[in-house]
């Protein structure tokens, strides 16, 4: 039994069919490889086959999953049927350093928990506030408020089997400057870190470092490469950052990039962690090779450390 | 005739090897140069404010993107001209991404957002905005649930806000259309009595795939109704819907037996010399857009309509 259960982030934009029963037919109106990416039965299959065990779902895909199979419980059987779990779902604590929003950011994340219930998953990824650009730098002030909120939303999750996980990206306004006392402030009994080895670093912490330091609170990782380390004020804190103009990548599959990934999980395997590890390959331009080059070196890179 | 190609050949929406090139801003200065070595010189932008909600201001089809990449319309303009494309001709706003929640809600954000988008369009210089009248009918129907009058309800308060819409192009200088997709509740010859609810001066947008699939002909179509033509998109379908596909959730996918809708000009069964010869017979000499929607491959798209237009048709 592994300790670590591989799943993928879905950045696959829309999936506008659930079953392409004609295929051969539906092939043979372009003759192209498109028909590879359109519909949920083969891309459950591309999971399972390349040796992932979960998904997990973005809320921006929900209106089209709905739409295809009515139900989340209808999605899960039939990811289920594909040997494949929901593992968690992303959302955004918009607003969340705003008091006079507290109700409906409350609102908001016990929503988010009770969909990702629905689909059977076990981690909702958080991002507090926003962006930088707009928002930050967040005092002490907008913190406690954020913390505030998120500790309820977390409690709410807890009462519900799930596990919320902060969530940094390097362009958010909870950043360099306090995303360590922003985790510190939050209750460890209701809110948890989904580690995302390369967000981390971009943001100019020391990925391993930072994993020693917090392994308690760490309940799962978005695990990606990247190329890029400790970006600067003008990036971090500018505006629509996350695609760049030409087309640079911030982004990498694991191994194709210069984390330090064995070192880490030479701390992973310290640490006995366990539990979902979810590949996130946004940015790549050919997912089905992207999830493929991450499970290999999951699997066979990194397995050989921890599995 | 002016002949203008339409980026909604461009699909950043569904999932295909090397999309995402699409939200980074070289991909579009490039396809700018392109679409211009093409042989065309004007384009129609779909303004679709979902871009903005995750910041894919590379995407230039909003006013925010551009005026985070751009400064201004008018630099905006500027830099597409360098790069060989002289005028916007058309912008088309889609709301269906609003079709959720309530019916305020909704209309609060077509009535926003088509603002937004008549002042991009006024900004580029524009001749036309073209509005979606009516989201899908599964959409409207999701909406509408539980009110004993929803299409009814859903349509008249549609039509109050096109016609606010409308009063504000005619002040900007801009012609309003509505184009009527087939899954809407204005498809095929549906859109006619909706004409007659605005108070307004509004024209339709001939989409002739669109009214083919619904059963209607465009050319008869165009003949019948030549005082009301604002605008015209030639697309082409070779897709006949036995389906109910219009129906469905996400009806430009037919979830029975898949199928793609839309082709490239000149591969499916619409008859395009027809409906250019109604157009000319109805006197009509304005521009006719070209639209390879939702392409599975831009650059073959947009070569396989110059090849079209050569080969097949006298523009």
């Amino acid at each position: 039994m592994s300790n670590i259960k591989l799943s993928h982030m879905s950045h696959w934009k829309t999936v506008p069919y659930k079953q392409i029963d004609n295929f051969r037919d539906y092939y043979y109106e372009d003759k192209s490889n498109i028909c590879y990416y359109q519909d949920w039965d083969r891309i459950l299959r591309y999971h399972k086959a390349a040796g992932y065990d979960g998904i997990e779902i973005a809320p921006w895909d929900l209106n089209e999953i709905l739409g295809l199979f009515g139900t989340p419980g209808e999605f899960t059987a039939f990811a289920k049927d594909h040997g494949i779990e929901v593992s968690g779902m992303f959302h955004g604590c918009d607003d969340s350093q705003i008091p006079e929003k507290y109700d409906e950011v409350l609102q908001a994340g016990k929503d988010a928990i009770d969909t990702l219930h629905a689909f059977g998953g076990k981690h909702l990824n958080v991002c507090p506030a926003r962006n930088y650009y707009g928002v930050g730098p967040l005092g002490d002030e907008d913190l406690k408020n954020s913390a505030k909120v998120i500790n309820e939303i977390g409690r709410y999750a807890v009462d519900h089997g799930i596990q919320i996980g902060l969530h940094n990206e390097f362009f958010c306004a909870v950043n360099k400057e306090n995303h360590r006392k922003f985790l510190e402030m939050t209750d460890p009994r209701y809110v948890f870190y989904c580690l995302d080895t390369a967000q981390i670093a971009l943001l100019g912490d020391d990925l391993l470092n930072f994993y020693d330091t917090y392994a308690e609170r760490i309940c799962t990782f978005h695990l990606k490469d990247t190329a890029s380390h400790g970006e600067p004020d003008e990036t971090r804190h500018g505006q629509d950052v996350e695609i760049c103009d030409d087309g640079w990548r911030w982004f990498w599959e694991p191994g194709e990039g210069v984390l330090p990934l064995k070192e880490l999980w030479e701390l992973v395997k310290k640490h006995g962690f366990k539990g979902w590890c979810t590949v996130e390959d946004d940015g790549a331009p050919d997912y089905l090779a992207a999830m493929c080059l991450s499970s290999y070196y999951v699997k066979q890179v990194l397995g050989k450390i921890y599995e | 005739m002016e002949a203008c190609f339409s980026t909604e050949t461009v699909d950043l929406n569904h999932q295909m090897p090397n999309r995402n090139q699409r939200e980074s801003k070289y991909y579009w200065d490039e396809l700018y140069q392109l679409i211009a070595a093409a042989g065309f010189t004007s384009v129609e932008v779909p303004y679709e404010p979902k871009w903005d909600f995750g910041g894919r201001s590379g995407i230039p089809r909003t006013l925010r993107s551009v005026t985070v990449k751009y400064g201004t319309m008018q630099k905006y303009m500027e830099e597409i001209r360098k790069n060989g494309i002289e005028k916007i001709s058309s912008v088309h706003l889609d709301p269906s991404l609003f079709c959720q929640g309530n019916l305020k809600m909704y209309l609060g954000a077509f009535g926003h957002f088509g603002e937004e988008a008549i002042k991009f369009a006024k900004g580029a210089g524009a001749e036309t905005i073209v509005l979606t009248a009516s989201p899908s009918i599964y959409s409207v129907r999701k909406l509408m649930e539980g009110s004993s009058h929803g299409e009814e309800e859903f349509l008249s308060q549609t039509a109050r806000v096109i016609d606010s819409l409308a009063e504000m192009a005619g002040e900007e200088g801009l012609k309003l259309c509505l184009k009527n997709e087939y899954w809407g509740l204005l498809r095929g010859e549906a859109v006619l009595q909706f004409l007659k609810q605005c108070r307004k001066e509004i024209y339709l947008d001939i989409d002739t795939a669109h009214l083919k699939i619904a059963g209607t002909d465009p050319a008869k179509f165009i003949a019948a109704n030549k005082e009301k033509i604002g605008i015209v998109h030639l697309t082409d379908t070779g897709f006949t819907d036995d389906q109910e596909a219009y129906l469905q959730p996400l009806p430009e996918y037919p979830a029975k037996t898949a199928a793609k809708v839309f082709c490239d000009i000149g591969k499916g069964s619409v008859d395009l010399p027809a409906v250019l010869a109604a157009l000319e017979n109805a006197g009509y000499d304005k521009t006719v857009i070209y639209n390879c929607k939702d392409s599975n491959d831009v650059y073959r798209s947009l070569l396989r309509t110059r090849c079209y237009i050569q080969n097949k048709l006298s523009e």
